[in-house]
């Protein structure tokens, strides 16, 4: 097969200033590390999570008491 | 014959053991049998403060009223860098927002989470109300009405027959003699009960009996102080404490103080007299390094965090602090090989799963990408750790331009946490990709609304109507991306272009 000379031809300039747009775009929000959570804060929301249980089943058995 | 065990010996083993619940019922059977018996008292109040104990070094929560109605601050405005409570003042050459992400009070995002990590201090009483907290609980009114309270109250509900001690008919003068039983009893009033009101009156009376010579008693009294707001007098009691007797824990604690007091300067210094006496010791050195962070002083922090690795080379907070700030100042690289030392170490959870996941994807690493946020997901205990993670997936997605997908990721995120405003943002900037110009108006401001902090949704929406033409709106939002971040480059020629075409009107 013989070779397609092409038509056009890559121009690059040897010489003069190389100008470029600025345009603005925008932003995305940053990806976001999460972070680690220390022993003492895993342990505050464990007994709080449950404390909530308890309390909730309690005023359950007190709401099936007073029926 | 069976040969039973003595009870008494049984619910040590017990309390040893931390069968904590087991330990309890023993001691209960004793007390019916002989309700005098001082040993099993002792160890049934002691076995029911290490169900709840958490330790007091750790724990702060600032309430609304302490934030709005601080007495102890000196000038409105303090000088820089001498405050916590002014985020940004002292830039040491840290990443600045356009590449780390900023918590509600405008400070960088830490690698770690503690009890104590503020979320600020937010200029007007609205937006106190509305900061959201670490621990994804609302903030307390005040801080008497916070967490320890709502426990306290839980673990008398759960007793039918009432608390285990009445402290109304309590003796406090009678058990503040005996120094064997006064000790127990005082941390089961504090830790169980969270009767402060109590526990001050029975360490006041304790260290009378012994003589103000006795500093664990001071340490104590200083405690109570700092729970019921009375900071200078607690600094007094922690003072005097170290006069008898160095103790680590002390230090900590009246660093506490000068913190809660909004004096950083007087913290650090008291932490390095501190490791004069105990050289290299890393909760010290831990509390310097988070004053630091604090200050957006990350270089610092992450200087003494190194120091901290080197006396105790497992420390979670430094490893993760230490890898998030390569994270973002462009060493993914690095801080992957951070992250993989934690899951060395048996950190096993959603956070280090999703952070693993990002420092592959942007070190390279795509084949270990995507399992790693499957793990991530797999792990999430609640809605907002979803979110989050999602969120991340939504920016790979965006990294291997399948713009499809990062829009159901974004979604996703919205799905599972409604506000979730990093995620409207970056929903506004696909929807315009897309040519829908309300649409993503629309989102641009619910971010705004839900982030007034953050420079992207103000930005956005300036070039956004920049472009559609309303050039006053286009003014007003780039005014305020320039108060979120006053050294946007971007946001300082448009505000420019729009001052000029202002001028030539």
């Amino acid at each position: 097969m013989p070779e397609v000379k092409s038509i056009f031809r890559e121009v690059l300039p040897k010489q003069g200033q190389l100008s470029m747009e600025d345009v603005p775009t925008m932003v995305l929000c940053k990806p976001k590390l999460l972070p680690l959570k220390s022993v003492t804060l895993e342990k505050l929301e464990k007994m709080q999570m449950e404390a909530q249980k308890a309390v909730k089943l309690q005023e359950l058995a007190m709401k099936e008491q007073n029926q | 014959m069976e040969v039973t065990m003595d009870p008494l010996f049984l619910a040590w083993s017990y309390f040893r053991r931390r069968k904590l619940q087991q330990c309890s019922d023993i001691c209960t059977t004793i007390l019916q049998d002989n309700s005098y018996d001082q040993a099993a008292w002792s160890l049934k109040t002691r076995a029911l403060t290490e169900m709840v104990y958490i330790d007091e070094v750790e724990v702060d929560q600032e309430g609304i009223a302490e934030m709005m109605l601080d007495e102890s601050s000196i000038a409105q405005v303090a000088r820089p860098g001498t405050s916590l409570r002014l985020p940004g003042t002292s830039h040491g050459g840290g990443p600045t927002p356009a590449i780390r992400p900023l918590t509600q009070s405008g400070r960088p995002i830490t690698g770690f989470v503690r009890p104590s990590t503020q979320s600020g201090r937010p200029g007007t009483m609205e937006q106190a109300i509305k900061t959201p907290r670490t621990a994804s609980t609302a903030r307390p009114v005040t801080s008497a009405s916070g967490r320890f309270i709502r426990l306290g109250t839980a673990s008398m509900l759960t007793n039918p027959e009432g608390p285990f001690i009445n402290l109304s008919r309590l003796n406090m003068a009678k058990y503040s003699q005996k120094p064997n039983l006064s000790r127990t009893l005082f941390e089961y009033i504090f830790h169980h009960e969270n009767d402060v009101n109590n526990a001050l009156d029975l360490a006041a009376q304790a260290t009378e009996h012994a003589q103000f010579k006795d500093w664990w008693w001071k340490v104590q009294l200083g405690k109570c102080y700092y729970r019921l707001g009375l900071y200078r007098e607690s600094e007094k009691q922690f003072r005097s404490a170290l006069n008898h007797q160095e103790v680590v824990d002390t230090y900590l604690y009246l660093a506490k103080v000068y913190q809660r007091l909004d004096q950083p300067i007087t913290a650090l210094s008291l932490f390095k007299q501190g490791l004069d006496h105990f050289p290299g010791e890393v909760t010290l050195l831990t509390g310097i390094a988070r004053i630091h962070e604090e200050m957006n002083n990350i270089p610092s922090a992450t200087e003494y965090y190194k120091d901290v690795l080197k006396q105790d080379n497992t420390h979670v907070e430094a490893i993760a602090c230490i890898g998030s700030n390569h994270f973002y100042t462009d060493q993914p690289e690095i801080a992957l090989r951070f992250y993989r030392r934690l899951l060395q170490m048996g950190v096993y959870n959603c956070q280090l799963y999703n952070n693993l996941g990002l420092c592959c994807f942007y070190a390279q690493q795509y084949d270990m990408t995507l399992s790693s946020f499957e793990r991530a997901l797999a792990l999430v205990a609640n809605d907002e750790e979803q979110a989050d993670v999602w969120y991340n997936v939504g920016h790979v997605a965006v990294g291997i331009a399948d713009l499809t997908l990062a829009y159901q990721c974004f979604k996703l995120a919205l799905a599972f946490n409604n506000d979730h405003a990093e995620a409207y943002n970056n929903l506004a900037v696909l929807e315009l990709r897309k040519g829908r110009i309300e649409q993503s108006k629309a989102f641009l401001q619910t971010a705004e609304s839900l982030a007034p902090h953050m420079y992207e949704p103000h930005y956005n929406l300036s070039i956004l109507s920049e472009k559609i033409g309303d050039l006053q709106s286009s003014y007003t939002a780039a005014l305020k991306s320039e108060d979120s971040f006053p050294e946007h480059v971007d946001t300082q020629q448009l505000l420019k272009q729009l001052r000029e075409h202002f001028s030539v009107l």
